[in-house]
């Protein structure tokens, strides 16, 4: 039960930035129309952000690994978290104990 | 429920508590979604080093499951601050287009009622909050958005994303030794289920490609964590010149 000061920092510095967009479309944006191309760009940064912080588990030569992803790609666009989750961890740790490197 | 009698003021302060209890009812099924996510925000907190006070009191004060999946799974220790802030200000950036939405129904309301209901905005909250507004509007009510409804959905939410993170924290270090061989496969998991949300289609998910493509390669390429925003700056040029009116 510790609170290490940079975590704390870390934690209320992501909380603010947080907040600030919760209440930045009410205060900002809310009486002018964002022109398409923004919105499509706001739509698209989410996804952006996602799928940059996973690329190191893309960027394995082990043919476990990538075909456990594959796997887990799949599994994502037809079920819910955690059967996915539990394809991907399964997937891998059988995986890599069949196919080692 | 009946919405026919908007006369007195004694049937306003009546229709208060019951516009909650139906806001806390639509939040259940909402709830039991949350719940996994919640499970395994915690255990993986904990995996990274987060204490089990630590991941409540995250939780509680950003309360966006995808920032914090985002940062745990760049979580370095001490944590980069700046990478920190700027992740969780791009994955949370939709929330500026949200509160934009929502702003025209909020006018009936004081800012110092607004502003500490927009904490509690999240992607299900602001939907069904939104929803419940243009329906009354419908029915030809002046002041449409009910606080007490959008109340009634987000405090339920808020805390049972707290409570079962907090709960993840602590069963995460049991769960992380019995699937220690590929835990690490929960990440990629959880985000591609957030990515599959998120989906609108082939031709929308283009710059998602870019974006992988080039964290990859600044992965491989560059050392520490710029592959991060590689990948964003590129997906977002990408979705910007791919969105050319």
């Amino acid at each position: 039960m510790t609170l290490a000061p940079a975590t704390l920092a870390a934690i209320l510095l992501m909380a603010l930035a947080t907040y600030l967009t919760r209440i930045g479309g009410y205060l900002l944006l809310g009486n002018r129309t964002l022109s398409p191309r923004v919105t499509t760009v706001m739509d698209t940064a989410p996804g952006c952000v996602l799928i940059s912080v996973i690329a190191p588990h893309f960027a394995t030569g082990h043919p476990a690994d990538l075909i456990s992803l594959a796997l887990t790609a799949l599994a994502a666009t037809r079920l819910s978290l955690l059967p996915t989750v539990l394809i991907g961890v399964a997937s891998a740790g059988l995986l890599r104990n069949f196919l080692p490197v | 429920m009946s919405n026919t009698d908007v006369s007195g003021g004694d049937v306003l302060t009546e229709r208060v508590p019951s516009e909650f209890r139906l806001g806390v009812l639509a939040s259940l099924p909402v709830m039991f979604g949350f719940v996994p996510f919640a499970l395994v925000l915690g255990a993986q907190a904990v995996a990274k080093g987060f204490s089990a006070v630590e991941v409540p009191m995250l939780t509680g004060l950003n309360f966006g499951g995808g920032s914090e999946f985002a940062v745990i799974a760049l979580w370095s220790s001490p944590p980069h601050l700046l990478l920190v802030v700027g992740v969780t200000l791009l994955v949370n950036s939709r929330h500026l287009l949200m509160g934009a939405a929502l702003a025209p129904y909020l006018r009936c309301l004081p800012r110092r009622k607004a502003l500490p209901a927009l904490f509690f905005m999240c992607d299900e909250s602001w939907a069904m909050g939104l929803a419940d507004a243009k329906k009354r509007e419908l029915q030809g009510n002046r002041s449409a958005f009910s606080l007490a409804y959008y109340m009634g959905v987000s405090l339920p939410l808020w805390t049972s994303w707290i409570v079962f993170t907090a709960i993840g924290a602590q069963i995460g270090p049991v769960l992380g030794d019995i699937t220690v061989y590929g835990f690490d496969m929960a990440f990629p998991a959880v985000f591609l289920v957030l990515l599959a949300g998120m989906w609108k289609g082939a031709r929308a998910a283009l710059p998602w490609l870019v974006s992988l493509v080039v964290a990859v390669a600044v992965y491989v390429l560059v050392p520490g964590a710029w592959y991060v925003p590689a990948g964003v700056v590129s997906g977002t040029a990408a979705a910007w010149i791919g969105a050319r009116p």
